[in-house]
């Protein structure tokens, strides 16, 4: 990491001087094109980015592998070995280690840290949004605040589940040695980690005023935030691509023998089909990224009304990807606590089939259903119709994960951990944001709601207050085997409160402030709705305090915690079978797997 | 259910048995009870908090708000009510259960049922979107030729409107009251969002692409013009006044601006 770090700044600093010296120039000059000075420090600080990432990845020896294969030679088992971490202590959590356990581990440490800073920007906006007046930050700050919040929440809330727990548990889940690619499962780490530093380099030039949306024509417009905002989502789309590539490989091709495809359990099907999904998403943000940059370095006009492109365009790439990506977030959320369901109350998951047809179902709508989000742009009113229709669809496979959850529940006795607390909470904030969803879907009353804080209410219902939730639900679930102690019970259970009641609380004032006509994104607003907004800054305190409590209750029982016991939960899936700390190779003799994962219950006729 | 009689039971008497266990009642009160709680809380929420209607548009959206909670009263009621059922069973104790629940691996019918009725409530929810977006639509083809034209533009950070026939420019929105309104809106810059809140409409102002947007205000008073799309630095601040006069107080508008050189603000 150290390597990493000095060979990335050394490349960026290069590449930075190069440009900015020798050939700004003939650039400007010979090319004929109409560039200012602004297109150029965008071209600059574009390059030097890209360059900062390719050098920590040089410096990291994440290319190692690859360039003996380009002289004709391949690792040896030792190198291999070596690669993997073994006996490498703590230290192989700071190299490029291809040990899917170290990984996992790595992205559970990188999505606290995502989730902990875009928490605390989120409680800054909050404070903000206290009072009238936009006494605590001004503007400027206040829109880069809300541009950073949710693309730092949305990157760490992607990789919440299949990063930390689709890493580290799902290969022995599956009865797998490792990932079916260790050495891209280390890039997806290490390419991801290259894109924090980029993005919290806006701070430093101007921030993100344009939302996480970052539409066009006000990209165009932005500072040199915004060059940093693009760079990290193309830096992201690779990430995800080659993780979702590789996770999905490992699920179709290294299960157990036995483990036919109505034995898999269902998080790693939720996770598989979540990666599956944003395989084909994110190219298109990354195209629309791609073409944002070229607006802002070489005046293409993409987005360029009077050049002859649309903003319109970009609001449709960036929704291609942003509606499949909510669902790449709640789908192995929902999933992992429909993992948790069947342990604590002693039941067969309901209704198996049913649980993937509600997956398969909501990925496969969910890329026809962007436009909901472009009623109101007036970009093809006459397809509103139409994208109501499949949207509205969305909630029979939405229903039937509500009703393989309660049936699961049904007449079961459950055992209150902090994982099943968990699944209640995530059927009560579904259920509010399914059902908010029904309404913003329905064009007559989104003409009333979009853009209001009645949206920014409902999303978060689903992705926090179900996918996060699920998050939370799968960390205090799989705690045991990933850190080999138990999760501080006290402390998680007030965390649990502090959280839900806040997040309560803090969502119904977003949603009275949001019907009484409160837009969202704003730094100010008018004293009508001064109580709405007061009562969700309060919630919001609620939910940090809750937070902190949680991450103090993470480090503390990480360091000094309860010992866990092998099976702490008395589940039937193959990863608590092993050991702590889990064997490199993960099984002494290669798992057979004779029965489905949810084989509880005595017999019914 | 798994009661050995040694005559097979008939429906009827197995669903009354069923019906008449401590545990299912206290499940159907439950339901009955969040079910009511849903009902109350759409009929009481979107008429409490949404601001007055000024137009048919907005009866509209909040009649969809608050109808849709009714409609979805009794599903949140099933899902709260095997929640709290199943929460208050709860089992005590730091070990693992040794005793396992009921072996329910699926059951046809009530996956059938359940997608069934989820359907319905969704094509529900379709046709009432699509019939009431047909009835604004058909309003606004039929008042289409004597509307009132307003060219409405969104700059960075402000509103202006301006009235074609009339011959006269303003900041604030005046409207006169029974007399359709179509609404041509663009953007001198970035995107904005039109949204004159009591009249329950919106709609994007787009750079050199007019969209168009109609209502009818039904009611006199004050409504306010916000911005709802964000629009760079003071996006919070592009707001401005509407008000819905009596034709004869609009006419005044009218002639004062034109006295004043064809502006007012």
């Amino acid at each position: 990491m150290g390597t990493g770090t000095i060979v990335g700044v050394i490349f960026a600093l290069v590449t930075y001087y190069v440009l900015r010296h020798h050939y700004s120039s003939p650039w400007r000059h010979n090319h004929g094109m109409d560039l200012t000075n602004t297109h150029f420090e965008n071209v600059t600080l574009i390059c030097s980015m890209f360059a900062w990432s390719l050098g920590f990845l040089v410096g990291i020896g994440a290319f190692i592998g690859p360039f003996r294969w380009l002289i004709g030679k391949d690792l040896t088992d030792e190198e291999n070995l070596y690669l993997a971490g073994d006996g490498q202590g703590i230290s192989r959590y700071f190299r490029y280690c291809t040990d899917h356990k170290v990984v996992g581990i790595q992205y559970l440490v990188g999505v606290m840290i995502l989730l902990g800073s875009g928490g605390t920007m989120a409680m800054m906006i909050r404070t903000n949004l206290a009072t009238p007046g936009s006494h605590f930050v001004t503007p400027i700050v206040y829109n880069s605040l809300v541009g950073l919040h949710g693309i730092t929440m949305i990157i760490g809330l992607i990789i919440a589940l299949t990063g930390p727990f689709g890493n580290f548990i799902m290969p022995i889940m599956i009865g797998a040695a490792d990932m079916a690619f260790p050495r891209l499962n280390a890039l997806s780490w290490w390419v991801l980690f290259t894109a924090i530093p980029v993005l919290s380099s806006a701070w430093f030039l101007g921030g993100i005023p344009t939302g996480w949306t970052a539409y066009a024509p006000l990209s165009t417009q932005a500072g040199p935030g915004m060059d940093a905002f693009l760079v990290t989502i193309i830096i992201f789309a690779v990430s995800t691509a080659v993780a979702g590539a590789n996770i999905t490989t490992t699920v179709v091709a290294m299960r157990a023998k036995g483990m036919s495809w109505n034995r898999v359990p269902i998080f790693v099907i939720g996770s598989t089909i979540s990666v599956a999904l944003a395989v084909p998403a994110f190219p298109t943000f990354m195209a629309a990224m791609v073409q944002t940059g070229l607006d802002r370095t070489l005046t293409t006009g993409f987005y360029n009304a009077q050049q002859g492109g649309s903003g319109w365009l970009y609001a449709n790439l960036f929704w291609i990807m942003g509606h499949p990506e909510v669902y790449v977030i709640l789908i192995p959320g929902v999933a992992a606590l429909m993992e948790i369901a069947p342990v604590f109350v002693r039941k067969p998951l309901f209704s198996f089939g049913a649980a993937i047809a509600g997956f398969a179902g909501i990925a496969g709508l969910s890329v026809l259903v962007w436009a909901h989000h472009m009623y109101m742009a007036g970009w093809m009113p006459s397809l509103n119709g139409p994208f109501m229709i499949t949207t509205e669809f969305i909630s029979v496979p939405t229903g039937l994960l509500f009703l393989v959850v309660i049936g699961t529940l049904w007449r079961g006795k459950p055992w209150l951990k902090m994982p099943m607390l968990c699944v209640y909470a995530m059927l009560w904030n579904l259920l509010i944001g399914g059902i908010t969803g029904i309404f913003l879907s329905d064009v007559p009353a989104d003409n009333y709601l979009h853009g209001s804080m009645f949206v920014t209410a409902h999303f978060h219902y689903t992705l926090m207050g179900a996918a996060l939730t699920g998050a939370i639900g799968g960390l205090a679930y799989w705690f045991p085997k990933m850190t080999g102690r138990m999760l501080n019970e006290p402390a998680s259970y007030a965390s649990f409160w502090f959280i839900q009641i806040g997040f309560q609380v803090l969502f119904l004032g977003m949603f009275m402030a949001g019907a009484e006509g409160q837009p969202r994104r704003v730094a100010d607003y008018a004293q009508v709705f001064a109580h709405s907004d007061l009562v969700s800054t309060v919630g919001a305190y609620s939910v940090g305090l809750g937070f902190i409590i949680l991450l103090w209750a993470v480090i503390h029982s990480w360091r000094s915690g309860k010992v866990a016991p092998m099976n702490p939960w008395g589940a039937k899936t193959l990863e608590w079978t092993v050991p702590y700390p889990v064997p490199l190779v993960n099984f002494d003799e290669a798992p057979v797997v004779k029965s489905d994962p949810y084989g509880y219950g005595r017999k019914v006729e | 259910m798994d009661d050995h009689e040694e005559l097979a039971p008939t429906p009827g008497q197995r669903a009354g048995k069923f019906l008449k266990q401590k545990d299912i009642i206290q499940t159907i009160a439950l339901g009955l009870f969040f079910t009511a709680v849903f009902v109350v809380l759409g009929l009481w929420f979107y008429p409490k908090w949404m601001p007055e209607a000024m137009s048919k548009e907005m009866v509209g959206d909040e009649g969809i708000l608050k109808w849709f909670t009714v409609i979805s009263a009794p599903i949140a009621g099933i899902v709260l009510a095997i929640s709290a059922e199943s929460f208050m069973n709860r089992r005590k104790g730091n070990e693992p259960a040794t005793e396992d629940g009921a072996g329910i691996k699926t059951h046809g019918p009530v996956v059938l049922i359940w997608s069934a009725v989820s359907g319905l409530f969704c094509v529900l929810a379709i046709v009432w979107g699509i019939v009431e977006m047909n009835t604004w639509t058909s309003d606004a083809l039929t008042n289409a030729p004597h509307a009132l034209v307003v060219d409405v533009t969104g700059s960075q950070w402000a509103w202006s409107f301006e009235y074609p026939s009339l011959g006269v420019t303003s900041h604030d929105l005046y409207l006169p009251v029974g007399v359709p309104v179509q609404f041509n809106v663009v953007s001198a810059d970035v995107n904005h969002s039109f949204w004159p809140v009591q009249l329950g409409v919106k709609v994007d102002a787009n750079r050199l692409e007019t969209t168009v947007v109609r209502t009818t205000p039904d009611k006199l008073g004050h409504f306010d013009v916000k911005c709802a799309e964000l629009c760079g630095l003071y996006h919070a601040y592009m707001e401005t006044n509407g008000e819905v006069v009596t034709q004869a107080n609009f006419n005044n508008w009218i002639a004062t601006a034109k006295a004043n050189g064809g502006t007012e603000s």
